[in-house]
């Protein structure tokens, strides 16, 4: 059974009654700016359309600008040394490289094309292109996590776009529902234990009840659906707590976003842990 | 004024050098209002990239791009021929040759003020080291000093240093930050009008680069400072003060009742501590209790935790300063004297603290210490004699009769301990252990009257902690 509207098409329909109330809100109270996870949830929604309506190599592409976006972001703000500039171009250059594996759709070697060979790529030219070995083994870390959190951990979410348009959709609305209630909840203060709890107590029951409720779209059992409802707000919460700490260090002030200060990372913190655990999971119970 | 739109240049700034520099390294503009409504005008900003050049052009307005000329170095360029034409389309550059000098650039760049062109200029003259400002060549001086009327806008570049480095082959991608600083007319006579501007350059790169991401910090001693004093002598308001005060020169920590982190003179957010949540509770389990024995092992815990709370604030807040209401290490020594007092002296104490902060000190089995003192014994055993002794201790000396009238002025419950005969046998053992901490460890150590106003002996500690910092 097959409804008739596209989900894409149902949730941008939704999201654009909630953005335009949000946005009057925020006409009414201009002294809050809009929120920065709610401009990255277009980017998505963009992606999204372009796959559902349009075509899925495009998307994935779309997807990976935004990667090289998101990384360049991050390696403007990352404290880097003159002999890690060969590194982190092979770290850009392996933006195109994971690309096309997902656009090929060659799941072998996509899943070990970043952690396997750009791992060993970068940090042989980042010692490549040294002449002092002081710094190397932080100019390493430093660069392959970027390159692992803002590269790799996307890029499963154009994968899962590969397998079905409308999971990727499930996964990019649950994720903007459990971000939604953490602004609430959480805001730009500390994530402390009893912030944390009451996220999810919140979120985790609304993302179940969503994953339920798209069961006719998804396909997944009663079981699953669950299992990913509960799963997609606590990857969320475990993101932020954890990039608010890599944005802490990175100088990054909430309260002063701006592109290449941070605004970037921090509108898209959410997705990060979330899409490769969602992925396997679909992909190990799901994916026939 | 249509001839203007059809300057093929004019569309290779806006269509080209434009949309390739935003989309593959990122601009981010902040001013540009302040080049608004200029009729002329000169362009200033730091030299690190041979970006910085391009992004000054991304930031004039469209109806002055044409009109625009850049002052570049001839005999940088001169080994490139072919690049030498592009830049001449580009920019029609003012050409200085700082090998030859056979032409002078002073009087073209003025001249061209005059025909009502905008000049952008790099004071600095070469590209010099990545992120550092060089002494500003006096040229812009000698310019500016000559055509009075034309304001000067200084704009500071911050990202090129890294997307495209003076010792790099090939340019990065890599997010520039272009700050516009607002329009200035010069005064004075050349070498002010460049010592001006230099300042107003620095000015700008002082905000734009503060809470860079810096990898290795310069390491820290943290300093850690205790005040000692018998319940009820304020020590607690006085810690919390000091920490408060301090804190306008950088992070400090308070350990009182509760964990706070100050900045700039106002408490900070922080990520919870697990210890100090189970210390907090402790804290209130020692409050509450009705007799001595329930008091003395919550109490003790407590105390533990403290010592473990404020190692890891230190550690991980790396505050410049610490504060504490207590020490552990001091307050378990105090009252070990307090419940044995006929055999502690001296000698006892100084041993006691050595242990018990780890100093080297060896202890026997039949150590007369040990029999004295049956408690190290356990704390030996726990591995718990790594606490921590102050670098600096303030003493608040109050009366016990004051103390108590205190005490039950606050609507508090008396606590068990606090009766006038322990509190005063308290403040004897305390003022033992200051006198200890001064001969036996060199500890700087302040007694302070607490019956004064609180102002007077918030200023003198934080004479007395600015001066103990001085030492080490």
């Amino acid at each position: 059974m097959q409804p008739e509207l596209p989900l894409p098409t149902v949730l941008l329909i939704a999201l654009g009654v909630l953005t335009v109330g949000l946005g009057a809100w925020a006409l009414l109270r201009r002294d809050r700016p809009a929120a920065p996870w709610l401009r990255y949830l277009w980017t998505f929604l963009a992606v999204l359309n372009v796959a559902a309506w349009w075509s899925f190599v495009a998307a994935v592409w779309l997807l990976a600008l935004f990667s090289f976006r998101t990384l360049r972001e991050y390696f403007s703000l990352v404290d880097i040394r003159l002999e890690d500039r060969w590194g982190i171009l092979g770290a850009y250059l392996s933006i195109p490289f994971m690309t096309i594996l997902i656009q090929v759709d060659w799941y072998g070697f996509f899943i070990v094309s970043i952690p396997v060979y750009a791992f060993i790529i970068v940090p042989f030219l980042v010692v490549l292109g040294g002449r002092e070995a002081r710094g190397t083994v932080l100019s390493i870390g430093a660069i392959d996590f970027g390159l692992f959190l803002f590269v790799y951990c996307m890029g499963h979410l154009g994968y899962l776009l590969l397998f079905r348009v409308t999971w990727a959709t499930l996964f990019i609305g649950g994720v903007a529902l459990a971000n939604a209630v953490e602004a609430l909840v959480v805001g730009d203060r500390p994530i402390t234990v009893r912030r944390g709890v009451g996220m999810l107590a919140i979120a985790v029951p609304i993302t179940m009840a969503g994953a339920v409720a798209v069961q006719p779209y998804t396909e997944f059992a009663l079981g699953h659906s669950l299992g990913i409802g509960a799963l997609i707000p606590t990857l969320v919460l475990a993101g932020s707590y954890t990039v608010t700490a890599i944005e802490r260090d990175l100088g990054i002030a909430p309260d002063a976003l701006a592109p290449g200060r941070g605004q970037v990372i921090h509108g898209t913190r959410a997705y990060l842990f979330a899409a490769p655990i969602v992925f396997h999971y679909i992909r190990y119970f799901l994916e026939e | 004024m249509s001839g203007y739109w059809r300057s093929p240049r004019l569309w290779v700034h806006l269509l080209v050098l434009r949309p390739l520099l935003r989309f593959v390294f990122g601009v981010t503009v902040v001013g540009k209002e302040n080049l608004r409504d200029l009729d002329r005008f000169v362009l200033i900003a730091n030299h690190n990239s041979h970006l910085d050049v391009l992004l000054l052009y991304t930031i004039v307005p469209v109806p002055y791009l044409v009109r625009t000329s850049a002052v570049v170095a001839r005999d940088y360029f001169a080994r490139f021929p072919r690049l030498v034409k592009v830049l001449e389309y580009l920019f029609r550059p003012v050409w200085v040759d700082r090998v030859q000098q056979d032409t002078d650039p002073v009087s073209e760049i003025i001249g061209r003020l005059d025909a009502g062109e905008n000049i952008i200029i790099f004071p600095e003259g070469t590209r010099g080291d990545p992120g550092r400002l060089q002494e500003f060549k006096t040229g812009i001086g000698r310019v500016l000093a000559a055509r009075r009327e034309v304001p000067v806008v200084p704009v500071h570049l911050f990202g090129p240093e890294r997307s495209f480095p003076r010792a790099a082959p090939v340019p990065l991608p890599l997010w520039n930050h272009v700050t516009v600083g607002p329009p200035q007319l010069v005064h004075g006579e050349r070498h002010e009008i460049t010592a001006t501007l230099q300042q107003a350059i620095t000015d700008i790169e002082r905000t734009v680069s503060a809470g860079r991401h810096r990898r290795t910090e310069r390491p820290r001693r943290t300093r850690l400072v205790a005040v000692l004093g018998i319940d009820g002598s304020g020590k607690s308001t006085l810690s919390r003060r000091v920490a408060e005060a301090v804190s306008v020169r950088g992070r400090v920590g308070w350990v009182g009742d509760t964990l706070t982190l100050f900045e700039g003179g106002a408490p900070q957010d922080l990520q919870p501590l697990q210890t100090e949540r189970l210390r907090e509770w402790m804290g209130q389990q020692a409050k509450q209790a009705k007799s001595l024995a329930h008091y003395k092992i919550p109490k003790l815990t407590e105390l533990l935790l403290r010592d473990r709370v404020v190692e890891e604030t230190r550690r991980w807040y790396a505050p410049v300063l610490t504060v504490t209401d207590g020490s552990p290490l001091l307050n378990m020594t105090a009252w070990a004297v307090l419940y044995r007092e006929e055999h502690f002296t001296e000698e006892f104490c100084g041993r006691a603290v050595a242990i018990m902060s780890s100093r080297g000190e060896r202890l026997g089995a039949r150590d007369p210490l040990l029999k004295q003192f049956p408690e190290l014994r356990v704390l030996l055993r726990l591995g718990l004699n790594r606490l921590s002794l102050p670098d600096a201790v303030l003493f608040l000396d109050v009366p016990p009769a004051v103390a108590l009238d205190r005490i039950a002025s606050r609507g508090e419950r008396q606590q068990v301990h606090e009766t006038e005969e322990k509190l005063t046998k308290l403040a004897d053992a305390y003022r033992l252990l200051c006198r200890v901490l001064v001969e036996q460890y060199g500890v700087p150590t302040l007694r302070l009257d607490g019956r004064r106003p609180l102002e007077d002996v918030v200023a003198e500690t934080i004479a007395f902690v600015a001066a103990a910092e001085g030492d080490g």
